[in-house]
């Protein structure tokens, strides 16, 4: 069912990974992330994909959760290592039949390119999983806030994030009430050509928009009613500093990517 | 046989993932043609997940649901055959109004099951006339009418569909007192001139004493109690378990009779609370 998205979903917990400083987290997600597009071989790859279980392991979230994440890119996944495995003939034949071949090489990429998707994935993931989405928009406004300098207004653009994160789950809600109320009006949502089911999305989006307006409307209404004037002089319930935490993780990342230089420079690169 | 019924209806919500919630265990009601069936419990359980699977909105994890007999989940035919004849009108219905006049939006249901537009307008004008909803409206904007009027021509939508059996979630749910009282008498009226079977969520005791012919108490997604208004509100014991309370009317009687006037405790609306007291009253020579 539509409600079953856990894309951004959040999950209150109290682990090391929770109580990371959402900067630290933000921008070790992003290093991590291209880092395991610069590893070349085996030995550096096993390094990443340890530190990234390592990760998932002291942020305690269920393992079944995670590999819900893993749900929507499942056919992303077999597509691109198919295609490495049709398409690449570096390396020693393996298995030939006409035109279609299996090399070395082609399974080798497969085996990279399955675990780079996984790996960036789960660490997004793991990134929204563990933290609210008020501290991730607070993280990136206070890490673009240098931008200030040439004019972009990165308090608005923050808050316009932290509003609409916050909206997705009520509008998804939302959608799957107005389709369940048309449909018991006869409404028919699901049959038909591409033009009628088009159509048909008619009396679910109509509805949609007025109450989001509505809704925008009220909430605007109630930040004014609060006195929100933007982030010019607002000072913040929690203050972000760095503790000993953030230095420890970023400790154990500048390792694991020493790890990964190390096996790149020593071991043959596979690709 | 009853016009609906359902057998043995469970239905789980996410199974296989951590939120997996059993909204409904062993369901078995059975409605008859006529009747005004109140289902009062509250907030999560599982009244309104057993309206949705009423009109074949919702697929049943395991059992059935039966309308005249026939199950409604036996094929697509079926359930949309089910969705004309039985009429659900969602919680706060004005949230589903999408046209850009009274008159279409009233007329969508109909529309959706292909009738000609002569019996199309019939059905809407008729609607509209149990909703006392003016002629003036009807080339209105819906989204221009005030929150208990746009209440009105959404239930009217769902009304036009001449459905069997109509359903309501919380009809009157948000609205004034005066709001309330319209609705529900504009409901009771269609009912008693159509002959239609009425079922209404709700979680206001009152509204349900007032009207209903049996009630059924829904609790943690089973049926905890089943009966007619006596013998339902008569459980008070029982209801306070299930986290509901009689109507606030049987509560004064029943404080009135703890502080030892002697009254009878199963009064449940207004007009029995009047005659009770004018009667005690009289016996103790206050009122001539």
């Amino acid at each position: 069912m539509i409600r079953d998205i856990t894309i951004g979903q959040y999950f209150p917990g109290n682990s090391p990974i929770h109580k990371l400083d959402p900067r630290a987290k933000l921008v070790l997600t992003f290093v991590y992330i291209v880092s395991i597009f610069f590893c070349k071989n085996f030995a550096a790859l096993a390094i990443s994909v340890a530190y990234l279980v390592f990760a998932v392991l002291l942020s305690r979230i269920s393992l079944k959760l995670l590999a819900k994440s893993l749900k929507p890119i499942v056919i992303i996944v077999l597509l691109t290592s198919v295609l490495q495995i049709f398409y690449n003939d570096d390396g020693t034949v393996l298995f030939q039949r006409g035109w279609f071949e299996i090399t070395t090489g082609g399974l080798v990429m497969a085996a990279f390119t399955t675990v780079r998707i996984i790996a960036l994935v789960l660490a997004s993931s793991l990134l929204t999983y563990t933290t609210s989405p008020t501290l991730l928009t607070d993280a990136i406004e206070r890490l673009f806030s240098p931008l200030k300098k040439i004019k972009i207004n990165v308090h608005s653009i923050a808050m316009m994030m932290t509003i609409a994160l916050r909206f997705i789950p009520l509008l998804i809600d939302e959608v799957d009430k107005i389709m369940s109320a048309q449909k018991a009006r006869g409404a028919e949502l699901d049959t038909g050509s591409l033009l009628k089911r088009g159509q048909a999305l008619v009396p679910v989006f109509i509805p949609l928009f007025v109450n989001a307006f509505t809704r925008a409307y009220d909430l605007a209404f109630a930040m004014e009613c609060r006195c929100y004037r933007g982030g010019e002089g607002r000072t913040r319930l929690r203050v972000m500093k760095f503790c000993a935490r953030d230095y420890v993780a970023f400790g154990v990342t500048i390792v694991c990517l020493a790890g990964i230089a190390v096996s790149n420079y020593f071991l043959t690169a596979l690709i | 046989m009853p016009i609906l019924e359902t057998q043995n209806l469970s239905y789980v919500y996410g199974e296989n993932t951590p939120f997996r919630v059993q909204a409904l265990k062993d369901v078995n009601i059975s409605i008859e043609k006529g009747e005004l069936v109140g289902v009062i419990g509250h907030t999560g359980s599982g009244k309104s997940t057993l309206m949705q699977h009423l009109d074949g909105l919702v697929k049943p994890t395991s059992g059935k649901v039966l309308l005249e007999g026939e199950d409604i989940n036996a094929s697509k035919a079926a359930t949309r055959a089910a969705r004309f004849k039985v009429g659900l009108c969602f919680q706060y219905p004005e949230y589903q109004l999408f046209e850009s006049t009274v008159y279409r939006d009233i007329a969508f249901g109909p529309h959706n099951m292909g009738l000609s537009m002569e019996e199309v307008d019939e059905r809407v004008r008729r609607a509209a006339d149990y909703l006392e909803i003016r002629d003036a409206w009807m080339e209105k904007s819906p989204f221009d009418l005030s929150g208990g009027e746009k209440r009105r021509v959404a239930i009217a939508g769902v009304l036009a569909m001449e459905p069997e059996i109509l359903i309501l979630d919380e009809p009157t749910a948000g609205l004034d007192p005066r709001g309330r009282a319209q609705i529900a008498s504009l409901i009771e009226k269609y009912r008693v001139s159509t002959g239609s079977t009425v079922m209404i969520v709700s979680h206001s005791m009152d509204d349900i004493a007032e009207s209903a012919t049996r009630v059924i108490v829904m609790d943690n997604g089973t049926v905890a109690l089943s009966g007619t208004v006596d013998e339902v509100f008569r459980e008070v014991q029982t209801l306070a378990q299930h986290g509901l309370d009689v109507p606030q009317i049987t509560r004064v009687f029943l404080d009135l009779r703890a502080r030892g006037v002697q009254v009878r405790t199963d009064i449940y609306t207004e007009k029995q609370a009047r005659r009770e007291l004018v009667g005690l009253l009289r016996k103790e020579g206050v009122l001539q």
